[in-house]
């Protein structure tokens, strides 16, 4: 046990820790080239392990494509770096005066850590257009998509049951929560162009209800995109169940909008929409747009600010507020934050960025510890120095 | 009270640094295992009645500027496949009534005019789409919205609807007048593909050029490969 407790709690250890870290971010910021911000991320730093091939684009690439490096993820270095700071406090630190500067940097290290552990695990970005004039209750991923079967028979609301894209493997059968349904994915495709089938094309789809039918769309699959100004078209055949009987094979997308006629599942009794789209967050209050401005330094198309003033309201209608959101300064509402993100449709579309992140505070708390206990440290240092020359 | 003896040797025993080493080293890998399992599950709620006609804009991924498949008429999106279907679709002809400027046709604009007046400005589109776009009364209500209308039921069509020839073939005519803007319109159903000539802009300007709206559906000759 000892060698074991001697190699997590050893400064090699951290120096090790700390190089892989190093070659972590030079890879990953290469990668980033080719994959975008939010794919590189995943790859390196959510997760255990990871391998850097070569860019077959690089100069050279033909050549060195074969090239493989293997090293360790974002999780294991962060959780490995955990461990060995909290292994070298119980070995090497004894908790005085003396040392409390120390402690307090390593204090506001391990928050640190820890904060990004709960960025990752409980943060939840997405985007809310707004029309001027108009108003919202939801936001939508622009990565993650969802497939739901929506009820509207009620005249009061709607119930919606959604299943997470991530969840739609091939042959994989889910139950639809709260409804009498399951389905089956026939095929999953991450991007795809859908078009309508044209005289030269293929007309093959195993869609055998729904819009693909009536309208003769076909799926092209393609490979995912990880430009960050570009969506991936997902598209899904699913089979919709009803116990053990098979109601037809659907195509939805969620390029499918509300341009496009409802697909309907009847279910006996009940009949849902079904539908591929953006996973939505809906939120107890309504933001109303009421004024968008983007100003742009004079005599260029470059931007100088975007600010919009919305309405918010509430169905506590004590929690009603209105407020002005621009860059730099966005709205802390109900553990959300707004931030104005873009603007569409020549300046009448605000587009605000909606993250929820419950530790939001923790990374500023951590800079502030380990600000202090540098102070303190240093601040020791400096008056036992003055204190000696005067001496 | 023995087990309240058994917790407290526990607690002693766990204090032990090495012991502590370990209890930590279990925390952050129970963390990150947590982390490597975690998905999300199939859940259900409910929402306030929603409007289906209501188009919401498309989420613009890029954060910083507008995208050149941005919305262009403040609903529609360009699809994957549109614009080819569009390029597909053929050309057409049609005659620049006088005072209106011709802008180039960009995306998947087919033709793209322009009229000032002393009351505002008006913009007419043409716009060619696959399929039927979710059917007539869809996409009138769609229009109805855009200028602050309520969806009207089916049979409320002929109110603001009447029939009209474009390019020799049955299409239909569209009035909207909404409060500061309007919509004259055209549409028809053409070979398979529909097509959408929208006159949107202030209300006074709309529905002064009428006359001349009704002119250039009469001179839009579409390029027929059919017949």
């Amino acid at each position: 046990m000892k060698p074991l407790f001697q190699f997590f709690s050893s400064l090699k250890l951290t120096v090790v820790l700390l190089s892989f870290s190093l070659l972590l971010i030079f890879f990953g910021t290469l990668d980033q080239v080719q994959y975008g911000i939010w794919h590189t991320q995943e790859l390196y730093f959510e997760s255990f392990l990871v391998v850097w091939a070569f860019p077959e684009h690089a100069p050279l690439g033909q050549h060195l494509d074969w090239i493989r490096i293997p090293m360790p993820g974002g999780y294991l270095l962060g959780g490995m770096l955990l461990i060995n700071l909290l292994a070298a406090h119980f070995t090497r630190f004894k908790l005085s005066w003396a040392k409390c500067g120390i402690f307090l940097i390593h204090f506001g290290l391990i928050l640190l850590l820890i904060s990004e552990l709960m960025t990752d695990i409980l943060a939840v970005e997405s985007q809310m257009p707004v029309d001027e004039g108009g108003s919202s209750n939801y936001s939508q991923g622009f990565r993650e998509n969802e497939l739901v079967f929506i009820d509207r028979s009620h005249s009061e609301h709607d119930s919606v049951h959604t299943i997470p894209a991530s969840l739609l493997k091939p042959g994989k059968r889910i139950d639809v929560p709260n409804t009498p349904l399951s389905i089956r994915t026939v095929r999953y495709h991450a991007n795809a162009e859908i078009g309508r089938a044209t005289s030269g094309s293929p007309t093959e789809s195993i869609a055998t209800r729904g819009v693909a039918v009536r309208m003769g769309i076909i799926v092209n699959p393609k490979p995912e995109t990880y430009s960050e100004d570009e969506i991936n078209t997902v598209s899904a055949f699913v089979e919709v169940f009803k116990g053990e009987a098979s109601l037809g094979t659907w195509l939805v997308c969620n390029v499918m909008d509300e341009r496009f006629p409802p697909q309907m599942v009847n279910a006996g009794d009940r009949s849902f929409e079904i539908a591929l789209r953006f996973t939505r967050h809906y939120y107890p209050f309504e933001i109303e747009l009421i004024d968008f401005k983007h100003e742009k330094y004079p005599g260029t198309e470059v931007p100088f600010n975007f600010s919009s003033e919305v309405k918010l309201t509430h169905q506590d209608s004590t929690k009603n507020q209105k407020a002005l959101i621009y860059m730099n300064h966005p709205l802390r509402y109900e553990g959300l934050t707004f931030f104005q993100a873009s603007f569409a449709n020549q300046d009448k579309t605000s587009i605000f960025q909606v993250v929820r992140n419950p530790g939001w505070l923790l990374p500023y708390l951590s800079v502030l510890l380990m600000g202090l206990g540098m102070c303190a440290q240093f601040g020791r240092h400096f008056f036992k120095f003055l204190g000696k020359q005067r001496g | 009270m023995r087990q309240t003896a058994h917790i407290i040797k526990f607690i002693h025993s766990a204090l032990v640094p090495e012991r502590r080493l370990q209890v930590c080293c279990l925390s952050v890998f129970c963390l990150l295992g947590f982390v490597a399992c975690e998905q999300a599950e199939p859940t259900s709620y409910l929402i306030p009645k929603e409007d289906r006609s209501l188009t919401m804009p498309a989420p613009v991924a890029d954060s910083a500027k507008e995208k050149a498949s941005a919305p262009l008429d403040g609903s529609m999106r360009i699809l994957p496949g549109m614009q080819a279907a569009a390029d597909e679709a053929g050309g057409l002809s049609y005659t620049v009534p006088e005072g209106w400027e011709d802008l180039p046709a960009s995306g998947i604009r087919k033709a793209n005019l322009k009229v000032s007046d002393e009351n505002g400005t008006a913009e007419l589109t043409v716009l060619v789409f696959p399929g039927d776009v979710g059917g007539r009364l869809a996409n009138i209500n769609r229009w109805r919205g855009q200028v602050g209308l309520d969806n009207a039921p089916s049979e409320d069509l002929p109110k603001f609807t009447e029939g009209y020839a474009i390019s020799q073939h049955p299409g239909l005519y569209v009035r909207l007048e909404g409060g500061a803007q309007s919509i004259l319109g055209g549409l028809l159903p053409f070979h398979g593909s529909t097509w959408f000539f929208k006159f949107l802009g202030n209300s006074s300007t709309v529905l002064s050029n009428e006359a001349k709206m009704k002119a250039f559906l009469d001179s839009v000759q579409l390029e027929d490969s059919h017949h």
